[in-house]
């Protein structure tokens, strides 16, 4: 299984992911992004995440992606 | 329609029809700065519906519309019962990889949407970028804010392309984030950017008819890319049909990423 930083990287390969921490202020994720983010994480985690916690808030940095993994069940 | 008056009105209006989504499907991706500018001006309106959202924007002599719905058989369902389709001339932009814009597509086509016209993104990654060339170019002033938009509204489809309102210019140039090239005394090219972060988005470059073949283009496209050394992705939007304006990104350095836009009119626009 990948790991957040793994999917994001193969996203969006010309950003450094682990040197920031706010992707959406820092302009490495835009809204189609995170459109495509869900559907990575829900294709390799095996989760469905909800419509209501598709906000740029969710996917500010590796926490909080991290942490709407574990709302939605499951472990990252 | 109910007016706006306040970006939270907003985000409980989306987050409704994302409650018990399964297949959420929109248009609209909200920036909060542009989204106080619609309110402050009164263009921006809602109306909800039974498993979906729509906004209203105010531009020029047409309302442009932004869905939020749970799936595309609500959206198509509500799209279908809206009457104001009666009435309104409406503009609505379709966007997505090529799947995604077909699955929406049933949801227009059947109350009367028409394609206008079809966009699609260009990406540009870091490279290096030869000096500037031709005219002088710097930052737009505040007293170029009429003559800029006269450019932009002579040159630019105002239903396919988003085109600013003067007060959303004047911001820009006091935000600078328009480029100017003149030549006695007068404009003869822009370059409109929006840049976050390491990612800027072009969102018009234009050359006035009587300075084309001058190399303006190239002075103040090649500006923008040297003030923007430290940016990693560029992206903009560009008419699918507009070979001309495509081969001069391709110089630049532009590709398509597979994001499309199809923008749709309704019959009293299209008729």
């Amino acid at each position: 299984m990948k790991s957040v930083i793994e999917i994001l990287t193969e996203i969006r390969p010309e950003f450094d992911f682990t040197a920031s921490s706010d992707f959406i202020a820092d302009g490495m994720l835009d809204s189609f992004d995170m459109v495509t983010l869900v559907s990575a994480l829900d294709k390799n985690w095996g989760v469905s995440i909800p419509g209501t916690d598709i906000v740029p808030e969710n996917f500010q940095n590796v926490q909080t992606i991290e942490a709407l993994l574990r709302k939605s069940g499951t472990k990252p | 329609m109910t007016p706006i008056q306040t970006p939270g009105q907003v985000f409980d209006a989306v987050q409704r029809a994302k409650g018990g989504a399964t297949a959420f499907c929109t248009n609209f991706f909200p920036v909060e700065s542009k989204l106080r500018g619609w309110i402050n001006h009164g263009e921006l309106f809602a109306e909800l519906r039974d498993g979906a959202t729509f906004f209203f924007r105010k531009d020029r002599d047409f309302l442009r519309l932004y869905f939020c719905a749970a799936d595309a058989v609500a959206l198509q369902r509500e799209i279908a019962a809206w009457t104001g389709l009666q009435t309104e001339r409406v503009i609505t932009d379709l966007v997505g990889d090529e799947s995604a814009v077909n699955k929406m597509l049933p949801a227009f086509e059947p109350a009367g949407f028409r394609r206008h016209t079809q966009l699609q993104r260009l990406v540009r990654m870091r490279r290096p970028e030869s000096a500037t060339d031709g005219l002088p170019v710097g930052f737009a002033e505040k007293a170029d804010g009429q003559a800029v938009l006269g450019l932009i509204e002579n040159i630019f489809d105002r239903y396919g392309e988003q085109l600013p309102m003067l007060y959303e210019i004047e911001a820009a140039i006091e935000s600078r984030q328009i480029l100017a090239a003149r030549s006695d005394g007068q404009l003869a090219g822009l370059l409109f950017f929006e840049t976050q972060g390491l990612a800027s988005t072009v969102r018009f470059w234009a050359v006035a008819e009587k300075f084309r073949a001058l190399k303006v283009g190239s002075a103040v496209m090649r500006q923008y890319l040297k003030i923007h050394d430290a940016v990693r992705r560029f992206t903009l939007w560009v008419n699918a049909g507009n070979d001309n304006a495509i081969q001069k990104y391709r110089h630049f350095g532009y590709a398509p990423d597979g994001l499309i836009d199809h923008v749709l009119a309704s019959r009293l626009i299209s008729a």
